[in-house]
This record gives structure tokens, C-alpha cells and sequence, in this order.
């Protein structure tokens, strides 16, 4: 084995072994009955969220970064105690029950199970094709990472040198640090092998989205058939959208939104750690977390009247990651200044201007992302017109929505005009919500009575 | 049968048609044939040959020849002789990482070399190595 294949096989192990740390450390996000494939894809995120954690942890402790992610895992295993517990929550169900549920797998399942699997290869296949290219790759998020790699540290050039402004200091970095952090431990800048990260992320989406959706008893048809339509969405899995931030937060936004769910609605003890942690890992991939954090905290608001102390705990595992984050990156890079948008268009002087930029937006929004995208559209719509009110199901689908409506305003503050922006982001940040809209979709079509 | 399971049954079958258009089993056998064809060659190569290089690929080549080419502690780099648009910046930046790059800037900052890709050579300049289509250049005093 050479070349390409030997560099995929070495990613691979690296998103393996942080899975399966990731896999152990889930112990403290969910009781011990929760499923394999919710708990693996949660255990993903934590295992990539440690790896990314390693590199501003090395540069600050001086550790060698090759080493650090070794050191962090062994140091989160030690101090949660989980090493003696791994064997715990894999499953609820005893041998004869699991014997009698692979029983209970039908044709439809199967052939389910083949779409899944389509999908799945599909993205892979144009993931992996040639080496990551689209425009913010080369420009965001790989450029940051493989200065970072290559410098051994967080050069102040990348937040104050003007020339780089094009690659937006103003962004995370989370994203930019997983990526030194895979190079660090490859020992080298591989810009192909490393795109095996999004089919992972991918897949984790699928198994959040399945695990979620059967813990909240949606049959095995329905969980599989939503798996099913999101693996083969290819707007969202697109060789483009490759490399950028938009899958990582797709995934991030549907751990959130599930979590948020389960946190209004206490459905375990552990549902609000679970927010806490979803609601970092959407802020620290993409600015677009604070506008889901404080939709997260209005959504808990609206729940106010149902639970007083579940609300609370619910906005205060929401807004105190953001805030932190927020504080801390203020802090580090200074004030930097939103590069695409001038907030003066909310001020009293341009506050005229504001309206028709928001007619255009809108305007360009329908014309060019919107009405050319109908027939799925409609068939969403359907879907959501199937469906019967559900808690969960419904906040999903208004989190989603609310996420949605901000995409097609806020670009009415953009520089170079709205229309540029709706035509550059509109279409893939909202592709990015397809995850936390499906999981709403079916827990609202989970009470149709449809059985396996 | 329903009107809801009516509508479920006829959203959900052609979201999935939709959807499966848009994953063409030929298209991705074309990009399997492609993967498998380029997995032996070397990562630079693989750039060279991939989208981000497909605007003009003697560019990329030069890039590449420059990079190499480059002296230990080069404080930055004038990359000249090709137009100011994204597709250029994004991708010398990108590929000559982490040395500073400005693409045909109205001034050089002082310590910083020039990348030349083409014929022209700068007065002042004196050559310090010869790349792909270019050249190299650092101040001749």
C-alpha cells in the first residue's frame, strides 16, 4: 500500500482512535441504556473536539502538538474515571432481546440500509476525488490550518495582517486547529487524504440522526428512511462544500437541536451536558453558532411556561459556552470586525438604506436560491404537512426556520450588496440545517402510526 | 388510506427520486475511475491536476517550482506577472503557506523576494533562481 491509500488508511486510524476515545468519554453524556449509534456519533465529536483541543493546548503548555492529543486523551480517560467503565451503556439490551430485534430486520430495512449505504459511498467518492479546492478552503479553513501546522503556533499575522483579510480572522478556529491537529499527527500537510474527515462526519450525522430519532420512538423504517434522503442529499455532501465548515456544523446543529429537545423536554439527566457541549462545538466551527445559540435561548424561553427549571438549565448550557468562547476569543484576537456586513445599515444614518437591502435580499433569495429549488421544497412542505404536532419534531423545524429566515436577511447588511451574498452563502448554509430539519420532519411523522 | 399517509408516501418517494438524480451512479463511477488512476501519484501532483489548478495549470506548476525553489527564512513573498483575482490569491497563498504572499502589489515590502511568472524581469532585480515559466528574484543591491 502507497501513496494516497496508505495516507487514507493513516486518516482513518487517527478518526478511528479519536472516535473510540470520544466513544468512551460519551459515558458522561448519556445513561447507561442509550443507543450504540447515538452514543458513537456524540463519542465522534468528543473524540475530534480533544484532537482539536490538542493543538492551542500545546502551543500554550509547549508541548510537542504530536504528542499533545495523546496526552489530553489520556488525561480526559484518567480524570472521568471511564477506563473502568467503558463496557457500560453500550447497549440496553440483553443478548436475547438483541437476537430478537436483528430478527425484526425486514426487506424494507434492507433496502433502507442500501440507500444509507449509497449515500454514504457517493459522498465519499466525491470527497475524495482530488485534493480539498473550493474557494473557502484554500482561502478560510485549510489556509488556517496549514499555517498554523506549518508555523507551530498561531501566527498574530493571521488576525492582524491585513493582506490575509480575505480569509476572514474574524472566524473560529476550530475547524483550522482539527486540521493541524490531524497533520500533526500524520507529520505532514495532506490536503486529499485529510477530506476522509467529512464522510466520518457524515456518517456521524446519519447515526445521531437514527439513534435520536429511534430513542424517541420513531420506528426503525422511519429513522432509516430520514437516514435514507439525508446520506443522498447532495447539496450538503457536495465535493464543493468538501473542506469548508458547513458539514462539521451541520452535524453541530443537529446535536444541538436534539440535545435542546431533550433538554426542554428532560428526557435524562444528561441532556443539558449534552447542550452545553453541542452548543461549544457550534460556536467555535462557524459564526452562525451565536445566531443558533441565541435562537436555542429563545426557543428555551417560548418553553418557559412548561418548565421553569428545565428552561433555565436549558439557556444556561446554551449561552454559557457561547459566552465564554466569545469572551475568550475576544480576548486573544481583539476586536475584530464582522469583514462581510456594516451593522452602521442598523444605525440612525443608514437605517433608510436598510429596507430595500432587505426587498433585495429577500427578492434575490426567492428568485435565485429559493423558486430554483421548488420541487424538493415542495416536497418538505409535504412532509411537514403529514406530520402531527410534537414537541421535539416542532422546535426543530422553528429552530431550523428561524436559522433559515436569519440566512435570507442578514446578507440586507452585507458590503458589496445583498444579492452577492445570498448568491455566495445562501444556498449552502441553509443546506447546512438539512440534519436538524429532517430530525424534525420525522419526529413529527413518528405519531402517524407507522410501524416497521 | 389517508390524506396524510397519501402525502407522506408521495413526498417521501419523490424527494427520494430527486435526490437519487442528483447521485448519478455514472458520474460516480467516473470519479471512482479518476481516483483510482491518480491514487498512486504524489499529493503535488494530484493538486496540479485537480479544480483548484484548472484556471491555469503552468500557474500552479510555478507555484510549485517557486515554493521549492524558495531560500530558508524568506521573509515574504511578490508573486508578479499574473492578474489580482481570487483564483490566484487564494491559490498562491494557499500553497506557498506559511510564507507571506502578496499577489501584484503596488509595493514590495522590504526583505521580500519576487516571483515572476513569465519573461519580464524587474530592473533592480537580479534572478536567484530560475522556476517553471518564471523566475525567482531577490534585490540586486
Amino acid at each position: 500500500m502507497s501513496g494516497l491509500w496508505l495516507s487514507l488508511a493513516q486518516v482513518a486510524a487517527i478518526l478511528l482512535a479519536a472516535g473510540a476515545i470520544g466513544y468512551a468519554l460519551a459515558a458522561f453524556l448519556f445513561p447507561v441504556s442509550s443507543r450504540r449509534s447515538e452514543r458513537a456519533a456524540w463519542g465522534l465529536a468528543l473524540g475530534l473536539s480533544l484532537l482539536a483541543a490538542s493543538v492551542p493546548l500545546a502551543f500554550l503548555t509547549r508541548l510537542p502538538p504530536r504528542w499533545a492529543p495523546f496526552i489530553l486523551a489520556a488525561l480526559s480517560l484518567a480524570a472521568s474515571g471511564v477506563l473502568h467503565h467503558t463496557g457500560q451503556g453500550a447497549s440496553s439490551l440483553s443478548p436475547r432481546e438483541r437476537e430478537r430485534v436483528k430478527g425484526l430486520m425486514k426487506p424494507t430495512h434492507f433496502l433502507l440500509l442500501v440507500l444509507v449505504a449509497f449515500g454514504v459511498v457517493g459522498y465519499a467518492l466525491r470527497a475524495l476525488t482530488e485534493p480539498m479546492w473550493s474557494n473557502d478552503f484554500l482561502a478560510i479553513w485549510g489556509l488556517k490550518g496549514k499555517i498554523i501546522f506549518a508555523a507551530g503556533a498561531v501566527p498574530r499575522r493571521l488576525f492582524d495582517d491585513l493582506s490575509l483579510g480575505f480569509s476572514h480572522p474574524e472566524y473560529p478556529l476550530g475547524l483550522p486547529f482539527l486540521y493541524a491537529a490531524i497533520s500533526f499527527l500524520l507529520g505532514r500537510w495532506d490536503d486529499h487524504a485529510m477530506a476522509l474527515l467529512f464522510p466520518f462526519l457524515q456518517a456521524a450525522t446519519l447515526l445521531a440522526l437514527f439513534g435520536w430519532l429511534r430513542r424517541r420512538g420513531a420506528s426503525r423504517a422511519l429513522a432509516l428512511g430520514a437516514a435514507a434522503l439525508l446520506a443522498l442529499f447532495e447539496p450538503l455532501y457536495s465535493a464543493f462544500l468538501t473542506g469548508m465548515a458547513d458539514v462539521p456544523y451541520s452535524f453541530a446543529v443537529l446535536l444541538f437541536g436534539m440535545a435542546l429537545a431533550d433538554a426542554l423536554d428532560q428526557t435524562d439527566a444528561f441532556a443539558t451536558r449534552r447542550l452545553a457541549f453541542a452548543s461549544f462545538l457550534a460556536v467555535s466551527t462557524k459564526n452562525e453558532g451565536l445566531l443558533l445559540a441565541a435562537a436555542g435561548v429563545f426557543l428555551a424561553v417560548l418553553a418557559l411556561r412548561k418548565s421553569r427549571p428545565a428552561w433555565r438549565r436549558a439557556a444556561a448550557a446554551v449561552a454559557a459556552p457561547a459566552i465564554v468562547l466569545l469572551l475568550a476569543g475576544r480576548l486573544w484576537k481583539g476586536s475584530l470586525p464582522l469583514r462581510d456586513f456594516d451593522l452602521a445599515y442598523l444605525g440612525p444614518t443608514l437605517i433608510l438604506e436598510l429596507l430595500p437591502r432587505v426587498g433585495e435580499s429577500i427578492h434575490t433569495g426567492l428568485r435565485e436560491v429559493i423558486l430554483p429549488a421548488w420541487p424538493g421544497l415542495l416536497c418538505v412542505l409535504l412532509l411537514a404537512a403529514a406530520g402531527r404536532r410534537a414537541p421535539a419534531g416542532d422546535r426543530l423545524l422553528l429552530l431550523a426556520s428561524i436559522c433559515a429566515v436569519a440566512y435570507l436577511l442578514v446578507p440586507s447588511l452585507a458590503v458589496p450588496g445583498p444579492a452577492w451574498l445570498i448568491r455566495t452563502s445562501l444556498a449552502r448554509t441553509v443546506c447546512a440545517l438539512s440534519p436538524l430539519a429532517a430530525a424534525g420532519l420525522a419526529a413529527r411523522l413518528r405519531i402517524e402510526g407507522l410501524k416497521d | 388510506m389517508s390524506l396524510r399517509r397519501a402525502a407522506l408516501g408521495v413526498a417521501s418517494a419523490l424527494l427520494l427520486l430527486l435526490l437519487l438524480r442528483q447521485n448519478d451512479p455514472g458520474r460516480l463511477g467516473r470519479r471512482a475511475g479518476l481516483l483510482f488512476r491518480s491514487a498512486p501519484f504524489d499529493s503535488k501532483t494530484r493538486r496540479l491536476n485537480g479544480t483548484a489548478a484548472a484556471f491555469d495549470r503552468q500557474f500552479s506548476v510555478f507555484l510549485e517550482s517557486a515554493r521549492r525553489n524558495l531560500p530558508a527564512g524568506a521573509r515574504g513573498l511578490a508573486v508578479l506577472g499574473v492578474p489580482r483575482t481570487n483564483q490566484v490569491l487564494y491559490l498562491a497563498v494557499y500553497q506557498l503557506a506559511p510564507t507571506p504572499v502578496l499577489v501584484a502589489p503596488e509595493q514590495v515590502p522590504p526583505g521580500w523576494l519576487l516571483a515572476i511568472y513569465g519573461p519580464e524581469r524587474p530592473a533592480g532585480w537580479k534572478v536567484i533562481a530560475p522556476v517553471w515559466k518564471g523566475a525567482l528574484m531577490a534585490p540586486a543591491s
